[in-house]
């Protein structure tokens, strides 16, 4: 019944495809990719606007372009794949199912890969008060209307929270005839790339309001305006600053989180500052044998450091399915001040590894250090962190002793 | 266009499909005049879906009696209708010694309306049954549940549909005539000619009330407004928690779904503006740290959504909140069945009302029962609660089985097109999701709904511009982005 | 004339300061050419590229994604626009096939940025 397989890849997107391709070049070759969509690509697939693979490539690429590199990789070396396969079934002793229009494939595996990307926050996870009318979208769900489906989702727009989608959204809808009225961030800095500021808002006169934010949705069947009111250093909304903004449609850009509802089901520990599943230097879960990488580990900023992770991902799978995966220690690797979050949460081994990590808020000036016990293993010297930016250390091989915990901290 | 019928029901919200599908039991041609899209559009699909156990009512009244006779049928109802119910119990939980009087007085007055399974429990017993509540002791009504009250009221509404019933929806009624012996009942589309009108419109009562010349009737609106936890929270929750009540108000509660999510409210604001749905952000707040004092498992994390629903009640000139009013008036409006002020406990008591109701028509006319009339909706079982061999068998069957469109809620494309052709002919984007929970999960639409919207294009041969989301003008598109 | 631009050539978005006095461009805190050779152009002549779809006429999708083979003047960018609006092509399509030959003389193609197949 259950199909034996080497390692069965949740998720066709950039770290699914990456793990698959590189698994494929270490010589793991009996391996499945399952992909919910018709196509195999993930998010890239509707992501049409370029800037992906200036680092993994040396330059700039849309994102199906990017996508396709990997796919051409997988249909040559014959890398067996399903599209239009939805995982339904995850289990601790990694049997998968999956229902296709063929059936439902159930696969027994040696190793797992959770590749499923990410899911953005909506309006009721921010709780927007107000009415609930046509015309409130997430970034997401707009760019696929138009990029994928050819649907225009409005005309008269206004969009909450400054993340790259909604920059990029921003200018395509206003190249597509759509009026753009402003888009507010309810923090103090943008959220996204400082050149989507520029060339997304400045270029067509989108204004772009900080510390602001949407209190109020107008409109009982589509909307009809949104009031934006200004917010206070804790970003509560400031009373009496409101002013209405009338339009029809309303783009959220308010975060992405991990699509981590499989993660639940086969009882993988969740971080609750991630949402993704806790791991450790080689990628691997709480659960022996389940991987995880890209953005439902964590959300990143740039695809092309979702194939470096997938990559060195494929690396440890590999050595996990030929035993070679070494595990020594137990150690856990501690956000210190001003550090939001880390990956890996733990340290299994004295291999080298990279330690990505996000500041809590804007910093200038600061020294980001890597620390066990009294010894700093790492000191990296920044002159601006942003949280909105993910950083990314090397740790090299035997710098972990196999005593104490990490802690990542800056001063 | 004008139509004739031997009865029409104006509204076809819980009440009204329950009246519908209750008079399909008698040879009677049958039409439900409804002025939304669809029939979960106001209180019947915006309320805490809990079946009452008829405490809280005082003795004697048409809502206690009605809420018994209603908690007491629900399982059969749901095994023929095919909507969930969960006789999961509820408890009112208290800790001073006020609460103990209060809660012996409800315990009183349960047993007087002919409620059953009602027991005070101590603390012990409090914690086994609802691990994390806070509180000292509570009562516990055995019989309460849970139930979905979407498929409750649509599948009343399509069995009254197989058995003959006619629904018109997007129908707003805008004037009764009497001529002739018979009402002429204009709306902004059709005209209906009817021996014989309900008025089941709820927040809607009093204006055809008026119409029907049966005027005077003073209804405030209390609006209700709810947060929805993910579904991670359900297995926390077995049953619904509340405070102990106040003589006209159940408290903010804690509820679980039938699909395993939590819901937390009502507050009650009272209101004048029946259509105004928007939840404010003080009151979301409020909601959060109210119940919190209840259950502690409450975070803004776990928000996935907020809405609010508003209850017509009828009150006296002092303000003071009546009884439900089912009413034959042959003084002012001969063959007219008039409710009022339906509120809370309607959703339970949904069909004994329309049992009600018809019976005092009976008083008047003699019903003829139909030999054909058939009580039972077949539902099929959803994907998402099939295992596998199940799952295997149906997209064998139907390989659109094998396309999930929703993966949240494990929803196939069989069963949103199946959605799409429902006996009602509502067409919106909400209708789909009422019918099937597909937009319901985690990501709230952010991945299915391109894919619904453009099965809805597909199966109905529709613009995108036509495509709608809850309402008559809640266009979801602007159209294509390139033409041609 | 001195400026301070952020770099849009890629997402380390440097902050360039640009110094121009009519002849020679002075250009500092970019962290590589492309920066210097960006920060020239967007004082003299400002370029852009653009990503859009294309109506595709018997694809598996209604239309196929493009994008600009290199900057055009920002001033152009409507105009464009315009254009690619109006271009219908019939699959198969696919990445880097030149839907759109030297689009209004700027020299730049629109070119396909997916594999379009034929309706199936």
């Amino acid at each position: 019944m259950f199909e034996k397989k080497d390692v069965v890849i949740i998720g066709g997107g950039p770290a699914g495809l990456s793990a698959a391709t590189a698994l494929y070049r270490l010589g793991v070759k009996d391996i499945v990719i399952l992909e919910r969509e018709s196509k195999l690509g993930g998010i890239l697939r509707q992501c049409i606007h370029d800037g992906f693979g200036l680092q993994r490539f040396g330059k700039s690429l849309s994102g199906p372009e990017y996508a396709q590199v990997f796919i051409d990789e997988v249909i040559e070396n014959h890398i067996e794949y399903h599209t239009d396969a939805t995982v339904v079934t995850l289990a601790p002793d990694r049997r998968i199912e999956a229902v296709t229009p063929e059936g439902v494939l159930s696969y027994s595996a040696r190793a797992v890969v959770l590749a499923m990307g990410c899911k953005e926050r909506s309006r009721g996870s921010i709780m927007i008060p107000g009415e609930r009318p046509s015309g409130v979208f997430t970034a997401g769900s707009a760019q696929a209307y138009m990029n994928i489906y050819n649907r225009m989702p409005g005309r008269n727009v206004v969009i909450l929270g400054s993340g790259d989608i909604g920059l990029i959204m921003a200018r395509r809808l206003t190249l597509e005839g759509a009026h753009v009225a402003a888009v507010f961030e309810i923090q103090d800095h943008p959220n996204g790339l400082e050149r989507n500021i520029v060339q997304c808002l400045n270029d067509y006169d989108i204004p772009l309001y900080l510390k602001h934010t949407v209190t109020d949705i107008h409109g009982n069947s589509r909307l009809e305006g949104v009031t934006v009111s200004e917010v206070d250093d804790s970003c509560v909304p400031i009373e009496g600053t409101g002013k209405i903004y009338p339009c029809d449609t309303l783009i959220l850009s308010v975060g992405l989180r991990p699509d981590n509802g499989l993660l639940k089901d086969a009882g993988i520990e969740i971080d609750p500052r991630t949402n993704g599943a806790i791991v450790n230097e080689h990628l691997m879960t709480s659960i022996p044998g389940i991987f995880s990488s890209g953005n439902v580990l964590h959300v990143h900023d740039l695809v092309d450091f979702v194939s470096l992770e997938s990559e060195a991902l494929a690396e440890s799978v590999s050595r996990f399915i030929s035993g070679t995966l070494s595990h020594d220690r137990d150690i856990s690797v501690k956000c210190g001040s001003g550090i939001g979050h880390t990956v890996p949460q733990r340290v299994s081994s004295g291999d080298g590894f990279s330690l990505s990590l996000r500041v809590s808020s804007v910093m200038n000036d600061v020294v980001i250090k890597v620390r066990q016990g009294e010894r700093d293993i790492l000191q990296r010297k920044m002159r601006k962190a942003n949280p909105a930016e993910m950083i990314r250390l090397d740790i090299n091989s035997g710098t972990v002793l196999p005593s104490e915990d990490l802690e990542v901290l800056v001063e | 266009m004008l139509h004739y019928f031997d009865a029409a029901i104006i509204g076809g919200g819980v009440v009204g499909s329950a009246i519908a599908r209750e008079l399909s039991r008698y040879e009677l041609s049958i039409a439900v005049i409804e002025e939304n899209p669809d029939v979960v559009c106001e209180a019947s699909g915006r309320n805490s879906a809990v079946v009452h156990g008829g405490f809280a009512y005082d003795t004697g009244s048409l809502k206690a009696r009605l809420c018994v006779e209603g908690n007491r049928m629900m399982d059969t109802l749901s095994s023929e209708l095919g909507f969930r119910f969960i006789r999961c119990g509820k408890v009112l939980v208290g800790n001073t010694d006020e609460d103990l009087k209060q809660l012996e007085r409800t315990m009183a007055q349960g047993k007087a309306n002919g409620a059953t399974g009602l027991e005070l429990i101590d603390s012990a017993k409090l914690h086994e049954l609802v691990p994390a509540v806070n509180g000292s002791f509570a009562m516990f009504s055995r019989n309460s549940g849970i139930m979905d009250p979407f498929l409750f009221t649509i599948n009343l509404a399509e069995n009254a549909v197989m058995n003959g019933a006619r629904y018109f929806l997007s129908h707003k009624v805008i004037s009764i005539a009497r001529k002739d012996g018979r009402y002429v009942v204009h709306t902004e589309a059709d005209d209906f000619s009817v021996k014989w009108i309900f008025n089941a419109s709820g927040k809607g009562a009093k204006a055809i009330s008026d119409m029907l010349g049966i005027t005077g009737y003073r209804i405030i609106g209390s609006k209700g407004n709810y947060l929805v936890l993910d579904k991670r929270l359900g297995p926390l929750l077995p049953m619904p928690v509340y405070p102990v009540p106040s003589n006209t108000y159940m408290g903010i509660h804690v509820t679980p779904t039938v699909d395993g999510n939590v819901t937390v409210g009502p507050d009650a604001v009272n209101t004048d503006d029946f259509s105004y749905y928007g939840v404010p952000a003080d009151k979301m707040e409020y909601l959060r740290e109210s119940a919190s004092t209840l259950w502690p498992h409450i975070d803004k994390k776990d928000v996935i959504r907020t809405f609010s629903g508003i209850l017509s009640k009828w009150v006296d000139e002092n303000g003071v909140i009546q009884d439900f009013k089912i009413e034959v008036r042959p003084d002012l409006a001969p063959c007219a069945v008039n409710l009022i002020g339906i509120e809370s406990p309607g959703l339970t008591a949904a069909v004994p009302i329309a049992r009600y109701a018809i019976s005092l028509m009976a008083e008047y006319t003699s019903l003829k029962e139909k030999k054909d009339f058939n009580p039972v909706h077949e539902s099929a079982k959803r994907f998402a609660e099939m295992d596998t061999a199940e799952r295997e068998k149906a997209i064998k069957a139907d390989c659109r089985y094998g396309s999930l469109v929703c993966s949240c809620e494990k929803v196939t494309e069989a069963e949103i097109i199946r959605a799409i052709h429902n006996p009602l002919g509502v067409h919106t984007m909400t209708g789909i999701k009422y019918r099937t929970r597909a937009m319901m999960g985690g990501c709230q639409s952010g991945f299915c709904q391109m894919k619904i919207e453009k099965l809805i294009e597909k199966e109905l041969g529709i613009r995108p511009e036509d495509v709608r989301y809850l309402r008559t003008s809640s266009w979801v598109l602007s159209g294509k982005m390139r033409e041609g | 004339m001195k400026k301070t631009f952020t770099c849009i050539i890629c997402p380390n978005g440097c902050s360039l300061d640009v110094d121009y006095d009519g002849q020679n461009i002075i250009v500092k805190g970019n962290l590589c050419k492309r920066g210097e050779i960006y920060a020239k152009e967007e004082i003299i002549a400002p370029k852009r590229t653009i990503s859009s779809s294309v109506r595709l006429i018997d694809g598996d999708m209604e239309i196929v994604s493009v994008r600009l083979s290199s900057p055009v003047p920002k001033s152009m960018i409507f105009p464009i626009m315009e254009v690619i609006k109006k271009t219908r092509v019939t699959a198969p399509v696919h990445i880097g096939d030149v839907l759109i030959h030297d689009v209004l003389s700027t020299g730049a193609d629109v070119i396909a940025t997916r594999n379009a197949e034929r309706r199936s």
